[in-house]
């Protein structure tokens, strides 16, 4: 167990910048997860901890200790790739024993820390087994319990479930999250799946062409996001974006005239000199159906219905911008037609045309 | 994938299945009858298939202390040297082709060298080129350093034949092997010459039998670099060569020699068989 400390973390090819300026502090015992969309540099960033990717810049501490130079082999970290990585011509219990075998262990040692380990992980009765005889979850938990084996001080996961099918796949997310809460481990995971980033992490890294965007607790990052990156990529169907610009500042927020025709006035930090500069407003799909008194409106041309059962998302346009809103009572409506959609005030969220976030004033009235 | 071909397209087929068999096969049941034969029967026409068989041709290949003697008139010859040779050579160049190819294989495979390209284009140039091209300003390199002859000088220069294709094949084969899995061995705590030798030779092995047996077959034929480069240490080609004497022709025991010499060949190529194809096609298959 440990702590990981990044400052001023860089990797560069040639003249082509991957990570840019990463500082980051990853607490012991913490599950941190890295997300972003593919070309983020996450991957670069967890390889590079892990050892496997040369560091072009910056220090990489853990257990503050200054590792930038020492082997992935002697760095005694637990890494689960995509890929699972078994060892083909080894047996699930060889492949088990095989970070044991490197650290010199005693034939005792390592059989019973086979034992505990595929009790753990309910691989028990594969373990005579090879790799190509094993289903991929199989492969993913064999993967898992290797890593283990050796006791590492961090556990590195790089996109570990997304060769999975859904189900298995949310299997696994439980089982992983179980494993962090027996074991304690400082965890890393990288995903760019935005919803094992939610379910998972203590913390989520949002990482954007080499930059960190946003750390934060997943309700963080939820309900205060700093970017119009950050917004759009967490949550799931994407949060809502409409164009417009600041007519008017008062004291508790902003007036918006929406491209879509109506005004509305945002609860955010009311900066004067954002009047008249063009901003976007933000509105999560299920912030619509929120039953509020003081309200805003916007009206909808319906394109399409999508009944998921408990709920119903409804597709149109407002204007020329294209909006996704859950239904406020599940199978109300089929077909195209014209709809007013009410959110409060409280759920916008607001962007400059910089991308970067205007401070909330109030807590969501979504909270609590 | 099923082909439903009309009756007399697949019998063409077949027939030209065949012809190809006869075509490929008449010359090694030729060779095989002729080893059988006395030398006045191989002269006869039109050839005979039906004779009897007589082993005295291998005799007089191996005997040679009795050799003097026979019917063909006086004839020495010491085969067993030569095959010895072959032997000793073509393993011996196989066993410093893997010693000395496979790491380089594996550095043209994994690692960021410069020029690695241009390297690896430069190894399997040697393959382009004509042997002799080697051979004949070798010829007065290996007189002067004491080379000539020896078991030694053949099988470093054997390197030029064998060499680029074990680099090559064992490359190709290492960059088949998925990286993460050595990633994995690497996390797991195995410095490189470890994770080389408990991940990558394991699951390198199947491959690197049937490189083995090719290249041993490419050195064991091999004739211009033994012609020139040795005398006692000649190997079976060049012994062969022999044989056909300036007088007189002794065409069965040319063929006895040319039996033995591909006995070694398909003995190998029955056994491994199974490797040989799966490296030539190791690629191709995950």
């Amino acid at each position: 167990m440990a702590n990981v400390r990044l400052e001023g973390l860089k990797k560069a090819y040639g003249t082509i910048e991957i990570l840019r300026h990463i500082d980051l502090t990853i607490d012991h015992g913490e599950f941190v997860v890295f997300v972003g969309p593919s070309g983020s540099g996450k991957s670069t960033l967890l390889r590079m901890i892990g050892g496997l990717e040369p560091i072009s810049g910056g220090r990489l501490l853990i257990d503050n200790e200054l590792v930038n130079d020492i082997d992935a082999a002697d760095r005694n970290l637990g890494m689960v790739f995509q890929s699972y990585a078994l060892y083909p011509h080894m047996t699930v219990s060889e492949n088990l024993a095989f970070p044991l075998r490197m650290a010199k262990a005693s034939k005792a040692e390592i059989a019973s820390k086979i034992a505990t380990t595929a009790s753990l992980l309910q691989i028990d009765h594969l373990l005579d087994r090879k790799p190509r005889q094993l289903s991929g979850g199989q492969r993913q938990r064999v993967a898992i319990g290797r890593a283990i084996m050796r006791e590492p001080k961090v556990f590195l996961f790089d996109e570990p479930l997304s060769n999975l099918d859904t189900e298995l796949r949310v299997q696994m997310r439980v089982q992983i999250a179980k494993l962090h809460k027996q074991l304690g481990n400082t965890m890393i995971y990288v995903t760019h799946d935005q919803v094992e980033a939610m379910t998972m992490a203590d913390k989520i890294v949002v990482l954007k062409d080499g930059n960190i965007e946003q750390v934060g607790s997943p309700h963080d990052l939820y309900h205060h996001p700093a970017s119009h990156f950050v917004a759009g990529f967490i949550g799931s169907p994407k949060m809502n974006f409409l164009g417009g610009k600041v007519e008017a500042a008062h004291e508790d927020g902003l007036d918006v005239r929406l491209e879509a025709g109506s005004t509305i006035s945002v609860p955010v930090q009311p900066d004067k000199m954002l009047v008249g500069k063009p901003v976007t407003v933000g509105i999560r799909p299920d912030d619509f159906s929120s039953p509020v008194q003081q309200e805003i409106s916007i009206r909808l041309e319906v394109d399409f219905v999508e009944h998921l059962g408990s709920v119903t998302y409804i597709y149109g346009f407002a204007g020329d911008e294209t909006v996704v809103a859950r239904a406020p009572i599940s199978g109300s409506r089929k077909g195209a037609g014209k709809l007013t959609l009410t959110a409060a005030p409280a759920d916008c969220h607001l962007f400059m045309s910089n991308g970067k976030a205007v401070r909330r004033l109030q807590a969501p009235a979504s909270w609590s | 994938m099923r082909f439903n071909r009309s009756t007399p397209a697949s019998l063409f087929l077949n027939l030209l299945v065949v012809a190809c068999t006869l075509i490929l096969t008449f010359p090694l049941v030729w060779i095989v009858m002729m080893s059988l034969k006395q030398q006045a029967e191989v002269m006869i026409w039109p050839p005979r298939f039906i004779f009897t068989p007589t082993f005295e041709n291998f005799r007089v290949l191996f005997d040679a202390a009795h050799a003097g003697a026979t019917s063909y008139g006086t004839i020495k010859v010491d085969f067993l040297t030569p095959v010895t040779n072959s032997v000793v050579i073509s393993l011996g160049a196989v066993l410093v082709s893997l010693i000395a190819g496979v790491p380089a294989g594996y550095v043209l495979a994994r690692r960021d060298i410069p020029m690695k390209e241009d390297i690896a284009f430069f190894i399997l140039g040697f393959r382009f080129a004509p042997a002799l091209l080697v051979v004949i300003p070798l010829f007065s390199v290996f007189q002067t350093v004491g080379l000539y002859d020896t078991y030694f000088g053949m099988i470093w220069v054997y390197q030029v034949v064998t060499l680029p294709m074990i680099i090559w094949l064992s490359r190709s084969y290492i960059e088949d092997i998925p990286k993460d899995i050595e990633e994995a061995a690497a996390m797991d705590g195995a410095k490189p010459f470890r994770v080389v030798w408990h991940i990558v030779l394991p699951l390198l092995k199947p491959g690197l039998i049937g490189a083995s047996l090719l290249i041993f077959l490419l050195a064991w034929h091999n004739f211009a670099l033994g012609l020139i480069l040795s005398s006692t240490k000649a190997p079976v080609t060049v012994a062969l060569l022999k044989l056909l004497n300036p007088g007189v022709q002794f065409y069965p025991v040319m063929a006895a020699g040319l039996v033995v010499t591909m006995i070694v060949p398909v003995v190998l190529i029955i056994l491994g068989q199974r490797h040989l194809e799966r490296g030539l096609t190791f690629g191709a298959v995950k």
